[in-house]
């Protein structure tokens, strides 16, 4: 029998997937679209994606467990379904890969600036790959002994407790800030990774706490974004914090120790395991969902396919900034995904159940 | 095949590092760099790099250039040097009183703008030339950078100068209800001195205060856990009366008040607990009333002086001890937008309420 991933291993396995790339800039994107204390916002999306997440847990209940491919295609013609399912999986394929390719633009920054981005891609796509072929159950526990390994960088926020002030927080409520819904949907991508989790059916066991671990590794995301941004708030003044780009990078780079200094090269490596998992989730769906289609098809050639197209896509945007809006304008479309997918599955089992119920 | 392919994608991997390849022989790590402005309105930088080949009599090597950024400065240094300068290893930044007067905020801001330099990179400014003290070589110290560097980093430790790097002076720059501020050095001849702290109105420079007044204002600015201050408390018969007081403790608290009017009044309490080192004056420690007494009236002088400086700050329009903070934390948002804080600053009434406890007086009747 195939092994089942435990509700331990998908609590830990969505946390990682949704702790990415948008750490680095969230303290700073929370004080400049929603102003003072903007950290408060981060409530708001836990609530939406704990709602999104409930959604979920619907879709599981109603279709009893079952795949979502098998939901749609009963009701559904594969003339429809399948340019779905290609646009699903390129909008994954690529939003994984630019958040990869964000990772290296953001390490070279710090290192090797004039090295060929693409050389580092490489390197990290061929690790990529390897936990890919591997399957969902390896990366579950590959992502768990990650987990471990970046989980305790959390500590390191009690360096910042003796420059902290509450007097810099100051008492105003999310004011001062500018373009409201387009900074929460940037935002709210920070959450993503979650709605991956409509794909582990086939791969779990016991149903209710399954939904129970989604829940939890959420939270567990949430209260670790929220204490990042909280003392960031409060260890930065307001203006200061709107002006640093990546604030978690300048907090990691005031970090000294006795007998060693500039920290953050070190650190920052440590960041590459929980992009590496972020990014091969997205990949793996892309991967389950292309099956789909050609179920025939050899695995492995498949990922490698993948892998090679998205490496080539990543060619594309060169800069930064580029490589941004990339992201915002995929996160867009994921967060639809994230709603959208779960919305239209309740919709045809309801049909289908209300189908069921005339027949009898 | 496998294993070729294998080999093949390291050496290709290890290759493209080669443009980004660092060696610590070829590298010129500046440690401090000082900054002056010139009358032509150019910038003289001045860096102290330290000489790491062993054979070498020197410990330092200085590198200096004229022109209009403090980031083009490291290119014409470039010129002069078979090593490659960068600047990954700094730790203090000299600002001298001219460059200083005219507004810090754009050279923070490159400084804060390359991902090579932390935000711990100390700031400092120089009562003279920041040049000129960073170049002169004092007789029992072999790198003024680091001499420089230390002696700032001990005098923070006990409080008597506040720490200064690019994170609280951005910090502060960027904050509405505080203003930044840094420690002041000069030259002494024989040796480098502490003349000080720099409070600055946003980011130009505006008044000094002097540092036998250094722990006065820390004990206003902050909750200190360290710190020592000589009390000179006036004569008794002829005689210099000086208490020592030492490894002080503080808290410190704001509160504010509104007047009629757009005014406020805030209050600062102080509670200071510490040992009296040396005592010069005829009350007997050991009993209490006298030592209640002499608790006292350590707190008047201490009152006295701060709000002596106090109100010089205001006069100067520095609210360098962040008493806005308070005030803009007391109003509502659209208030405190509405309100010219560097034009109320001056009229708020601010009182220091100081508590002193003796903790104990040494091992000596």
């Amino acid at each position: 029998m195939k092994e089942k991933l435990q509700p331990f291993h998908i609590a830990i396995l969505v946390y990682t997937t949704q702790a990415g790339i948008v750490v680095f800039t969230l303290p700073r994107q929370l004080a400049d679209y929603f102003g003072t204390n903007g950290w408060l916002f981060l409530l708001v999306c836990y609530l939406l994606s704990a709602g999104n997440i409930g959604l979920i847990a619907l879709v599981y209940k109603l279709g009893g467990g079952r795949p979502i491919f098998e939901i749609l295609e009963q009701s559904l013609p594969k003339l429809i379904l399948y340019p779905v399912y290609v646009s699903l999986a390129s909008v994954w394929l690529m939003f994984g890969c630019m958040i990869g390719k964000k990772y290296i633009l953001l390490f070279q920054m710090i290192s090797f600036p004039t090295t060929n981005p693409m050389f580092f891609k490489l390197a990290v796509d061929v690790l990529i790959y390897l936990l890919l072929a591997k399957g969902i159950y390896t990366i579950s526990k590959a992502a768990t002994l990650f987990f471990w390994m970046t989980i305790w960088m959390s500590l390191l926020l009690l360096w910042f407790f003796p420059s902290f002030r509450w007097e810099r927080l100051t008492p105003f409520l999310l004011q001062g800030g500018h373009d409201q819904i387009k900074g929460g949907i940037e935002l709210y991508s920070a959450y993503l990774g979650y709605e991956l989790s409509i794909l582990f059916f086939p791969y779990i066991d016991k149903r209710k706490k399954a939904m129970l671990a989604i829940q939890l590794g959420n939270t567990l995301l949430t209260l670790n974004y929220l204490s990042l941004s909280l003392i960031c708030f409060g260890f930065f003044s307001w203006g200061q914090l709107k002006k640093l780009i990546y604030p978690l990078l300048d907090l990691l780079a005031y970090i000294q120790l006795p007998f060693i200094e500039r920290l953050e090269n070190l650190l920052y490596g440590f960041f590459l395991f929980l992009i590496l998992i972020t990014v091969v989730m997205y990949w793996w769906a892309a991967e389950v969902t292309v099956m789909r289609i050609f179920p025939r098809i050899k695995k492995k050639g498949l990922t490698i396919t993948l892998i090679t197209v998205s490496y080539c896509i990543s060619f594309i945007p060169k800069t930064l900034d580029e490589v941004v809006s990339w992201i915002t304008n995929l996160g867009y479309v994921t967060i639809g995904i994230a709603f959208g997918l779960p919305i239209v599955l309740i919709l045809v089992l309801l049909i289908q159940r209300q189908g069921r119920e005339s027949r009898a | 095949m496998r294993r070729m392919l294998a080999i093949v994608v390291v050496i290709c991997l290890l290759a493209g590092c080669e443009s980004d390849e660092r060696i610590l022989e070829q590298m010129a790590l500046v440690q401090t760099s000082a900054y002056d402005l010139l009358e032509n309105n150019k910038i003289r930088v001045l860096s102290s790099i330290p000489v790491i080949e062993p054979d070498s009599d020197v410990q330092r090597q200085l590198l200096t250039a004229e022109n209009d950024s403090i980031k083009e400065a490291r290119l014409i240094f470039s010129r002069e040097t078979d090593l490659t300068v960068v600047s990954g290893q700094m730790r203090n930044t000299l600002f001298g009183i001219s460059i200083a007067k005219a507004g810090l905020a754009r050279y923070i801001d490159t400084l804060l703008r390359d991902p090579s330099i932390a935000l711990g990179v100390k700031v400092t400014v120089v009562n003279g030339g920041a040049g000129e003290l960073l170049s002169k070589n004092y007789k029992s110290h072999l790198d003024t950078g680091r001499y420089i560097d230390h002696l700032l980093e001990k005098e923070a430790s006990v409080n008597s100068i506040p720490k200064a790097t690019l994170y609280e002076f951005s910090r502060d720059y960027n904050d509405d209800g505080v203003d930044p501020v840094a420690p002041m050095v000069k030259d002494a001849g024989e040796k480098a001195t502490i003349d000080g702290i720099a409070l600055f109105n946003k980011d130009r420079y505006v008044m000094r205060i002097p540092a036998r007044n250094g722990l006065i204002f820390a004990l206003m600015k902050n909750n200190l856990k360290q710190g020592e201050i000589a009390l000179n408390m006036g004569e008794v018969e002829g005689r210099k009366l000086v208490v020592m007081f030492s490894s002080l403790l503080s808290k410190r608290k704001v509160k504010v008040h509104h007047l009629e009017g757009e005014r406020f009044s805030a209050d600062i309490h102080v509670n200071v607990r510490g040992s009296i080192l040396e005592y010069t004056g005829q009350e007997d420690l050991t009993d209490t009333d006298q030592r209640k007494k002499l608790e006292e009236d350590i707190a008047a002088h201490v009152t006295a002086r701060a709000e002596k400086m106090i109100q010089d700050m205001q006069r100067n329009k520095v609210d360098s001890l962040g008493i806005g903070q308070y005030v803009r934390n007391s109003l509502s948002y659209k208030r405190w937008k509405a309100t010219e804080w560097k034009d109320v600053y001056p009229r708020v009434k601010i009182n220091c309420r100081v508590k002193v406890k003796i903790k104990d007086y040494g091992k000596y009747i």
